[in-house]
């Protein structure tokens, strides 16, 4: 295909202009720009989703529920040693006390906390690996040797929903991005059909003259090429702005949910392939488009 | 079958070699209409000359169209080059059209090329380097006069400038049949004549040539050369060779 695309310089002169039509470069390049825009969101929900499933699904929350505070506090040191002890665990961080009561005071309002509401005490986990169920069992069992009253949380049970909304978004934008390349193979194909009939007369008169079908879809091809080509570049140029843009917006979110959210730089490798892979399907739309109506001709 | 006989002199070097086209019992109708041409069986020999005459709307280039693998029969059989021209597949067809050269009743030059890549486009299409071919269109421009006019677009050229352009597209390549269809019909008598000789130089190298037209004065130009006639579609006998064809010599042991 490749080859086909140097064409000598009098095989061009056959189809005149430069281009296929005006606007095909600028229709090429809007779709490209949406086409990069939902492969970026595609790629950064992607990678968030597998980064923050891996790190939640390691996350462990162990509630030590005790009213009496002096023992809450004492059982909160006992399992956080226990915990460090752990060949399993990673990380341990008992959550301050302060930290729970913010979490919990737009629920139950100031001042109650203390003294009326018996509140647990906290310790994050940060495991080496994904725990199974038999290994949660045994973190439960060592820390309940320390303090009876315990509910080990696994991060990845709530969190569920929210990866599986953002695994579905993924496979949304891979359909959306398909939608756009079927989209875009349609442009190409009726614009190759729009010069085909305006190049009619040069066509067949090659075709008299022993001209193949080949030989008419390179022509063809590489006015498509150069169209796509063209748009490609602009699309590209125009979406990596916006990513950017974007990109630097988000990491000026504060932390949450969003913040693992970032657009990989593998992502650049995969974003310059797409008008690459466009300008391929573009050549073979042409062909294919070519080939099947001068089939109509003897 | 009817046989026209080629010139005399290429009778017995003819006689050995096969047919150029054979046409046997062929029909050509356009959609659902009448039938354009009606029990066509003719054959046509290399270095041979023929004129195909008839008044306007009698067949002539629906025939042509059959000769040079526009169209194919409704009916009947057609052998070209040896082959069975209307079993033939699709993609052989551009290799039996590089061996037949047209001009176009209305010349059909690219409009966007010049005088010299309208000249050069069987060749290269036949796949001619650019080194080989500038020599003989070059030599080709200065034999229809126009070497002046090699950069002129056809828009700039006269009618019979034009005319000259297409026979010699179709001349370029060497073709081993040349279909003409009212070759001469815009040239002054002089341009005439002289691309009637271009018609005979290449006859005489073994080209069979068939050319349609009105003009029954261009048959005393080409000595020995054979009329088809059609008649609202159907070949008929003007000069009796279709009657009584003289048959081809055959040389026997």
């Amino acid at each position: 295909m490749l080859l086909d695309f140097a064409l000598p310089e009098h095989d061009r002169k056959l189809i005149p202009e430069g281009r296929l039509s005006g606007q095909m470069p600028w229709v090429i390049a809007i779709m490209l720009f949406l086409t990069l825009l939902v492969a970026a969101a595609g790629l950064t929900l992607a990678d968030a989703a597998r980064k923050g499933g891996q790190d939640l699904a390691r996350q462990v929350t162990v509630q030590i529920i005790e009213s009496n505070p002096a023992q809450r506090a004492a059982q909160r040191a006992a399992v956080t040693r226990v915990l460090r002890n752990l060949d399993s665990v990673a990380d341990v961080q008992p959550v301050p006390d302060a930290q729970v009561r913010d979490l919990l005071e737009p629920w139950l309002g100031t001042g109650i906390i203390d003294a009326d509401v018996p509140v647990p005490a906290l310790v994050d986990v940060r495991l080496r690996s994904v725990p199974t169920a038999e290994a949660l069992t045994s973190l439960q069992s060592a820390v309940r040797s320390v303090a009876p009253n315990i509910r080990v949380d696994s991060h990845s049970s709530w969190m569920a929903p929210f990866f599986e909304l953002m695994r579905a978004l993924v496979w949304l934008s891979a359909v959306v991005l398909l939608l756009l390349l079927v989209a875009t193979s349609a442009v190409v194909i009726l614009a190759v059909r729009s010069t085909l009939n305006t190049h009619r007369e040069t066509i067949e008169i090659m075709h008299m003259m022993g001209g193949t079908d080949l030989q008419a879809a390179r022509l063809f091809q590489r006015r498509v090429a150069l169209d796509a080509l063209l748009g490609g570049v602009v699309g590209f140029i125009v979406a990596a702005v916006v990513i950017v843009t974007v990109g630097d917006r988000f990491a000026a979110v504060e932390p949450g949910l969003l913040s693992g959210a970032h657009f990989p730089y593998y992502g650049w490798a995969i974003l310059a392939l797409i008008p690459l892979a466009v300008m391929a399907l573009a050549m073979l739309m042409a062909r294919m488009t070519v080939i099947s109506a001068l089939k109509r001709i003897l | 079958m009817n046989s026209l006989c080629p010139v005399m002199p290429f009778v017995p070097f003819v006689a050995l070699m096969q047919s150029v086209v054979e046409f046997d019992n062929v029909g050509l109708r356009y959609g659902t209409g009448v039938e354009t041409l009606t029990d066509l069986s003719f054959t046509l020999y290399p270095g041979s000359f023929y004129f195909l005459t008839g008044a306007s709307g009698a067949g002539k280039t629906s025939l042509l169209k059959l000769l040079y693998l526009a169209h194919r029969p409704s009916r009947g059989a057609i052998r070209m080059f040896g082959h069975d021209a209307i079993t033939l597949p699709r993609d052989r067809l551009p290799g039996f059209r590089r061996r037949i050269g047209v001009v176009f009743q209305d010349f059909r030059l690219v409009a966007h090329l010049s005088t010299f890549d309208n000249i050069a486009l069987p060749l290269r299409i036949a796949g001619i380097q650019e080194k080989d071919l500038r020599g003989p269109v070059t030599e080709m421009l200065a034999w229809i006069g126009l070497t002046e006019r090699a950069d002129a677009r056809p828009a700039t050229l006269s009618g019979g400038e034009q005319q000259r352009v297409a026979i010699a597209r179709a001349v370029i390549g060497r073709p081993e049949m040349l279909v003409a269809d009212e070759p001469t019909g815009n040239v002054d008598p002089e341009m005439a004549r002289r691309l009637l000789q271009l018609f005979a130089a290449l006859n005489k190298l073994g080209t069979t040539v068939v050319v349609a037209t009105h003009d029954i004065h261009l048959l005393q130009e080409i000595e020995g050369a054979q009329m088809m006639r059609l008649d609202k579609g159907r070949l008929s006998d003007p000069t009796g060779s279709l009657r009584h064809p003289p048959r081809p010599l055959v040389l026997k042991n």
